[in-house]
């Protein structure tokens, strides 16, 4: 037992940088060629307090997938105002991949994502508005539905509203049928509304 | 008659796509992502693609790169979208898309797109 005592406290040894001037050398292998450099960098990175921007520049850039979980993950496990404000930018990136992958990451946070999807419903992008719904689409989060009628009761997007009346086709209860009902006299021209909202509402009754 | 693949993750958008061309007289088929597309490829590959961009495992754009480089590099696909941004168009047509819709599509705008593609008098 005492000889595996001491091999795990070696390895978790290593896995932690040793000194204050490790950080330079860090960063610097952050933005190395070679990819399991990076990841091995990213790792060791996350230990020091003040490292979310960095890696958040990083992740922005970073194409490889192995390193890309890394970050996300470390990122994700620092849950702070700079790491969950980098991970909204990458929402806003061109790369569709990293967007799912961070939304993806979101629906994994449970409540600890509430302050960032509030942000997110009041962001002036109807995109960052529907990601928010995507996050939710793919939580397990327990007031979906409450989140839901909020969003087809206020916003103005279209699209928004048709991506939460989507998902209230799975997650409706009849706590959602007068919402639902607004929804398709606020959007009485839009097929695609109509459709949804009608779909939703017939899965509630079936309920 | 022409068989077109719906590959979206929303099962209402599926829902809503396979309406309108099954009553057009389309052959739909449905695939929740780029992953599960490229599979029902490879056993038949279809007339015709339309591809949202955000799905998990493998978007829309890896999806249209893979349908192009190995798969059907002529079969003509419409990416659809809620992204309005003209960077999101461009890389649509730099995947591989024929044409680039805005989400909601209405009925007669995605017949009209198919019948134009597939090169069809009317449907």
């Amino acid at each position: 037992m005492g000889l595996v005592r001491q091999k795990t406290a070696q390895l978790e040894e290593c896995e932690k940088p040793h000194l204050e001037g490790d950080r330079d050398a860090l960063w610097a292998a952050l933005e190395h060629s070679d990819a399991s450099g990076r990841r091995q960098a990213a790792r060791e990175i996350a230990h020091f307090p003040d490292c979310a921007a960095r890696l958040v520049s990083r992740l922005q850039r970073e194409q490889d997938d192995a390193v890309r979980e890394v970050i996300l993950g470390a990122l994700v496990r620092m849950n702070d105002p700079i790491a969950l404000s980098g991970l909204v930018d990458c929402l806003r990136s061109e790369d569709a991949a990293l967007r799912n992958e961070v939304i993806e990451r979101f629906a994994q946070m449970g409540r600890e994502v509430d302050p960032t999807l509030q942000s997110l419903f009041k962001d002036p992008d109807p995109d960052l508005r529907i990601f928010a719904v995507n996050i939710l689409a793919s939580s397990r989060h327990p007031d979906v539905e409450s989140w839901l009628i909020e969003v087809i009761e206020q916003d103005t997007h279209l699209n928004v509203c048709a991506a939460a009346a989507d998902l209230l086709c799975e997650a409706g209860t009849e706590a959602a049928i007068d919402a639902l009902v607004r929804l398709k006299a606020r959007f009485a021209s839009e097929a695609y509304i109509q459709f949804a909202a009608d779909l939703a509402l017939k899965r509630i009754h079936e309920i | 008659m022409k068989r077109v693949l719906i590959v979206d993750d929303a099962a209402t958008v599926r829902m809503y796509h396979r309406g309108i061309l099954e009553s057009a007289g389309y052959i739909v088929e449905e695939a929740w992502n780029g992953i599960e597309a490229l599979e029902k490829i490879l056993n038949a590959p279809f007339d015709f693609y339309i591809v949202d961009i955000n799905m998990p495992k493998l978007d829309g754009y890896g999806f249209l790169r893979e349908l192009r480089q190995q798969v059907v590099p002529q079969a003509p696909a419409i990416m659809v979208s809620t992204e309005a941004a003209a960077t999101d168009e461009a890389a649509a047509y730099r995947a591989g898309a024929n044409a680039y819709l805005i989400k909601p599509v209405l009925p007669l705008q995605l017949l009209s797109f198919l019948s134009l593609m597939l090169g069809e008098a009317s449907q």
